[in-house]
């Protein structure tokens, strides 16, 4: 996607959240120079082409008392793993289901962040998953500490 | 924390109008004036219950190359590993985790060439062979949803595809 002079500079301004003000934005848009309509619409147009994810609060869950979580990989015979990527996703307390490349020490091709408030919940979830799904391969790996979290940095400041 | 600044909490990650007074509009949902829900959501800031309120943009569909990465380092060098590793700006993530491959971490970048040169500069600059360093790309997303629900401590769901 090519991106132009002004939207790059909406990127730069919006990259880092917004300002906690009744017109955020407004605000955002006389940072970039361009009228809050202008702004506006081009968020709108980003959201209709999927470019816009979501507009919102990006919370700690941490914060709200699910201190536990892991990242389950799991290796899934290619010819389910559609169907098993599916099957994890509805699964209320997974918040992330993704499928990757393996390497050729790493066979594990399906990835699933579940959240709970206790790591005995997560170990009982995650079993069910496995139940669910059929699954033997799979590894959970502990969230221990959260080392870094920030916004990406689409263009530099 | 109180039952409006869960039904906050819920109304922020939900619906955030791309209207001129976003604000105003979830204040009339929520019964509430607008002037009290600001000050409610500076102090769910101040508090670190909400990390940002911003836009999430699909970094691919932006043109910016993403993928998930892991390291195997002794445990005696894990801080000094994932300072180096954190300091990239191309970093957004870092989890340490309970595993022979101790530190996770996602990369958003330019371009893929700069995802190979901050691997090879993480690997030389912690002395790892190439069997210590994982970069899985991407394939499918079959759901991805960072909204949690106050009231339930679940994921707040909905958004699976």
């Amino acid at each position: 996607m090519h991106l132009t002079a002004t939207q790059r500079r909406v990127l730069q301004v919006l990259q880092n959240g917004m300002p906690t003000t009744l017109t955020p934005y407004q605000d955002m848009a006389r940072q970039v120079g361009i009228t809050t309509d202008e702004l506006l619409d081009l968020l709108r147009k980003w959201r209709q082409e999927g470019v816009l994810r979501r507009v919102g609060a990006v919370v700690n869950h941490f914060r709200l008392g699910l201190d536990a979580g892991a990242m389950v990989v799991w290796n899934i015979p290619p010819r389910r793993l559609h169907e098993t990527g599916r099957l994890f996703a509805g699964f209320e307390q997974v918040s992330h289901a993704y499928e990757r490349m393996t390497t050729e020490h790493w066979p594990y091709n399906l990835y699933t962040m579940v959240h709970g408030q206790t790591h005995e919940e997560v170990r009982r979830i995650v079993e069910a998953m496995a139940a669910a799904a059929g699954a033997s391969d799979y590894q959970t790996l502990r969230t221990e500490r959260e080392l870094k979290k920030a916004p990406p940095t689409y263009v530099a400041q | 924390m109180d039952d409006l600044d869960r039904r906050i909490l819920h109304a922020l990650q939900h619906d955030f109008p791309l209207e001129e007074h976003p604000y105003e509009v979830i204040a009339a949902g929520l019964g509430s004036p607008a002037e009290r829900l600001i000050e409610r959501v500076r102090r769910l800031l101040d508090d670190g219950v909400i990390r940002r309120i911003g836009v999430s943009f699909d970094s691919r569909k932006l043109g910016f190359p993403s993928t998930l990465c892991a390291v195997r380092v002794a445990a005696e060098r894990v801080e000094r590993a994932a300072e180096f590793i954190g300091r990239y700006p191309e970093v957004t993530h870092s989890y340490l985790r309970d595993h022979p491959f101790n530190i996770w971490f996602t990369l958003i970048t330019s371009s893929q060439e700069r995802i190979t040169e901050i691997l090879q500069e993480i690997a030389a600059a912690l002395d790892l062979a190439p069997a210590d360093v994982l970069n899985l790309p991407m394939k499918t997303v079959f759901k991805l949803d960072a909204r949690f629900d106050a009231q339930t401590l679940r994921p707040a769901g909905g958004d699976s595809r």
